[in-house]
């Protein structure tokens, strides 16, 4: 296959496999106008956004986002706490299970990904990777799996202690992903 | 009878340790009382989503010999291992901490959490922490613990043991969790969903991960090459824990630790899938901590600098290393496959088929290792039916493990003039003449069928008469509700010689394809027998009846091992000639058929069971369909199903060994091709188990598990009968007694349309 055609049909098995659990998938263009549609679109009338600025992404892409006057970069651990969404970038993502890997390493990035009910975590296309063994290989990603403190994120969080399934949790409820092409 | 209590009554902590045989029996009595159905529903969820799940791993096979071996290695090298794992936890800016002891681990965790005046600690799911019994050290010194995995939030409000090694609360169904929390908590919520239930827990222990000065977690893997963790879950509370509290201490087994972080690799494609089930489950955290980010400030507060501690317990796990057998117990990653694929487990669960922190199938060598051999008496309830077998991700022979923890119960009984006695006259080796007489008796089924056959009519008036299953009852502990079948005039061997003449030996005029007398058929149904061989014939293969020995297996489910291995080297001595010509060796029942396969790997010396293992030793109707592929035979010209008289509606029911051996599709191929309709059960074992359902103290659990396969009987019936076929002798007899009916072998049913 054509490295083009393998990505596409990545971005498709993955798209499958988040649905399946229970994820919300979108594609979106790389430019800032994009993207910051996409988020708001996904929070919809959040009163508070938590937003842990990229690492891998140039930030310039989520310029017009973080201006909106809801988004919190630096939130006190009231609004840390007690805000609906949070948004971040994912370093990565899995084909296979639907899955998206975010740094937990990097300031308040595991914080953000982790307490609002709403998670929206943003991945650019061509970090899908086919399984999640691949993390761990040294040719893949530039071997960042093998360096970095992250998780796994495959759907909102859940449990069946209860008695039946039931999803929302400690962690967030739902969970957004924005994959861009 | 001495009166019973209640089984509502009987709390499970009370029963928790079983090296006492009643809390055994009490345990069995609560479970199935109160439990069952909620362990049956979750179990059996976990059940079916990890066949789904690892169905979908091209390479599942490959994927477990690379766990397996990297798990091997691990333990190999493990003090190298943890030297260096020490070096890189300390590289990272880390504290490492070897405990020899539970309580050494204990105290190391208090005087840290007191060093930093915490207190209140909250904590992810470790069942190395409730083996340690942590909670009990920590809030002693006056620290409270908030066990934030919903599961264990139950069993801390419950004090109950877990009863599942990755579900901990699975023994309790949505209902049974409103009535614990309406009676220790005062709320007006309703609480009578799992949604409010959740909701209720999850604002509770909202407050304490904020207000949390340390997190304490275990780990499911650990690197030593960088000191990286591996946390599955799916609530995010370890997520919360590991990331929130400026201290985050992490215990775990030293058997966690594998070379390298890129062996992570391996273990996260198996872990979940055999697991639950799921690809993934919600959170795989890969963190060498401490974390560069900074810690949660809860309101007015400032952020303190983070700290980690691995805290490391041996607490056995260096003996269990250095024996042969508890060895393989350290390569478990505790998934729970061996449980979840467990009929007894699935239908009683940890708390009777378990101990104090560990259960299921993998759970009797961890209590043992961890603790005292007589706490794994529990694994008693491994029946030996082998389903746990194909699943274990690391390739742990789980059966074999609790047949040698039998063994060494067996070696600690007394001798006495009497079993000593009962033992030289039917068999055992010298060894395993202390075991107990039940386990004698049934362990050398052979040679009471062989010496009752002398009679056998006699054999049978004694049999029905009421004093004497009673006596049976209390010398033996056979079930006096089990039917006992009546033995036949004549053994199959004999009504063979009188129909064909000698035995065919490998030298002389061998047959293509040998038919092994294996006991239960020989002694208890030779028409079985006869009608297999008449079938193999109709589709043109030439087959004669060999030796009549026992092969082996009543006696290693007894855990008398060395009587097995006695009887493996007979039956070795006299197949080998066979094998060796390449004769193929047909076995008409599925627990033999699984022995020579499976069995014997354990217990024949490497040299013969390197020439052994290449015998092709087959199930009849295997061998039916390979030649019916072989030569394109139309076997419902052959078998014309509409010519039976027991009509064309069939159920047919695998053999839980047969399943394990891969030697069952064939029959339900079979019979289709001759026309038959077949419906098949998806039960993982009829309850019968061999010896296990005819044991007086466990007759109820046998009937409890077979009544899944009853409901399916009856599920498939609804438009209809449908004649009942299996494989297994003690299949038919628990089909008996659950439906009231006879069944048939597969080639009885095929005899049957050959008019």
């Amino acid at each position: 296959m054509q490295p083009a055609i393998a990505q596409m049909s990545l971005i498709e098995e993955f798209t499958a496999a988040a649905t399946q659990a229970v994820a919300s998938v979108q594609l979106a263009d790389r430019s800032p106008r994009a993207l910051c549609n996409a988020i708001l679109q996904a929070v919809g009338d959040a009163p508070r956004i938590l937003y842990a600025p990229p690492h891998e992404l140039p930030a310039e892409l989520f310029s017009e986002f973080a201006a909106d006057p809801r988004v919190r970069a630096n939130p006190t651990p009231e609004e840390m706490v007690g805000s609906a969404a949070g948004v971040t970038e994912a370093f990565a993502a899995v084909a296979s299970t639907g899955s998206v890997c975010i740094d937990v390493s990097f300031e308040r990035t595991g914080m953000v990904s982790l307490l609002a009910p709403l998670q929206v975590a943003v991945v650019a296309a061509e970090t899908i990777v086919p399984q999640p063994r691949d993390l761990f290989r040294a040719d893949v990603l530039g071997g960042r799996g093998l360096e970095r403190d992250f998780a796994f994120v495959t759907g909102p969080s859940a449990t069946a202690d209860m008695g039946p399934l039931v999803r929302g949790v400690h962690g967030p409820h739902r969970l957004h992903i924005i994959v861009l092409r | 009878m001495a009166h019973l209590a209640d089984p509502a009554d009987i709390s499970p902590r009370q029963v928790a340790n079983k090296s006492d045989k009643k809390a055994l029996r009490d345990a069995i009595r609560m479970t199935l009382g109160v439990q069952s159905a909620a362990i049956r529903h979750n179990t059996q969820t976990f059940n079916r989503n990890r066949y789904a799940a690892t169905s979908r791993l091209a390479d599942y096979n490959q994927l477990k010999d690379r766990a397996r071996q990297i798990k091997e290695d691990a333990i190999a090298h493990l003090p190298e291992l943890l030297r260096q794992l020490e070096a890189s936890v300390r590289a990272n800016g880390g504290h490492f901490y070897l405990a020899k002891t539970a309580a050494e681990a204990d105290q190391y965790i208090r005087d840290v959490l007191l060093r930093h005046q915490v207190r209140l600690v909250v904590k992810g799911k470790s069942i190395t922490s409730e083996e340690t019994r942590l909670n009990h050290a920590l809030e002693a010194a006056g620290v409270t613990v908030a066990e934030t995995d919903l599961a264990e939030f139950i069993l801390q409000v419950a004090d109950e043991q877990p009863s599942h090694i990755v579900a901990p609360a699975l023994h309790y169904s949505r209902e049974r969790i409103t009535a614990l929390f309406k009676r220790k908590f005062t709320t007006d919520l309703p609480l009578d969903t799992g949604e409010e239930l959740t909701k209720f827990a999850r604002e509770k222990l909202r407050q304490q991960f904020i207000a949390a000065d340390a997190g304490i977690s275990g780990a499911n893997l650990i690197a030593a090459d960088s000191g990286s963790l591996m946390l599955v879950e799916s609530e995010g509370n370890i997520r919360m824990t590991t990331t929130l509290p400026p201290l985050h201490i992490a215990i775990a087994g030293i058997e966690k630790v594998v070379p390298s972080r890129t062996d992570f690799g391996t273990f996260i494609e198996l872990l979940p899938r055999s697991g639950t089930g799921q690809p993934l489950t919600s959170y795989v955290s890969i963190l060498h901590p401490p974390l560069k980010a900074p810690s949660f400030a809860a309101p007015g507060k400032t952020a303190r600098p983070r700290e980690f501690h691995m805290v490391l317990i041996d607490n056995g796990r260096g003996h269990m290393r250095e024996d042969p057998v508890l060895r393989e117990a350290l390569y478990c990653i505790r998934c729970s496959a061996c449980l979840n694929s467990c009929a007894n487990f699935e239908t009683v669960g940890g708390h009777a088929f378990g101990g104090e922190t560990y259960s299921g199938g993998i759970g009797g060598s961890w209590e043992a290792g961890t603790g005292k051999l007589l706490n794994a008496r529990f694994s008693e309830l491994c029946s030996g039916c082998l389903r746990c077998l194909p699943q274990c991700p690391v390739r742990i022979d789980v059966p074999w493990l609790n047949e040698n923890l039998r063994q060494r119960i067996n070696f600690e009984q007394p001798a006495s003039a009497a079993k000593s006695a009962f033992g030289a006259r039917t068999g055992s080796a010298p060894e395993d003449r202390v075991a107990p007489l039940q386990k004698q008796f049934f362990a050398n089924y052979d040679a009471i069928a062989r010496s009752a056959m002398r009679f056998p009519w006699l054999a049978n008036a004694a049999m029905h008469l009421p004093f004497a299953r009673s006596l049976m009852e209390s010398v033996v502990g056979l079930d006096r509700r089990r039917r006992l079948r009546p033995f036949p005039r004549k053994t199959w061997e004999q009504v063979y010689r009188g129909q064909n003449g000698r035995a065919p030996t490998a030298e002389s005029a061998a047959p293509r394809m040998l038919m092994l007398a294996d006991v239960f058929t020989n002694y208890g149904s030779p028409e079985r027998g006869m009608a297999a061989m008449r079938v193999l014939r109709e589709v043109g293969v030439d087959v004669g009846l060999g030796p009549a020995l026992p092969d082996g297996r009543s006696a290693i489910s007894q855990g008398m091992i060395e009587t097995a291995r006695q009887k493996a080297n007979a039956m070795a001595q006299a197949l080998l000639p066979y094998i060796d010509q390449g004769i193929a060796i047909c076995v008409l029942e599925p627990s033999v058929l699984a022995m020579l396969r499976l069995d014997y790997a354990h217990l024949l010396d490497p040299t013969t069971w390197a020439r052994f293992r290449r015998g092709n030793f087959l199930e009849p109707m295997q061998a039916v369909w390979s030649v019916a592929q072989e030569q394109r035979l139309d076997l419902a010209r052959i078998f014309p199903a509409d010519r039976s008289q027991f009509g064309i509606r069939v159920f047919c029911h695998s053999q839980c060994q047969q399943r394990t051996c891969e030697a069952a599709g064939e029959t339900l191929s079979v019979l289709a091709a001759a026309g038959f309709d077949v419906a098949t059960s998806s039960v993982e074992c009829c309850g019968m188990a061999g010896s296990f359902g005819y044991k007086r103290e466990y007759y109820e659990l046998s009937m409890a598990v077979g009544e899944d396969l009853f409901a399916q009987i009856r599920a498939a019936e609804q438009d209809g009968p449908r004649i009942l076929v299996a494989s297994g002798t003690s299949c038919h007899e628990q089909l008996w007694a659950g439906m009231g009916r006879d069944v048939l072998h597969p080639a009885e049913l095929l005899l049957s349309t050959l008019g």
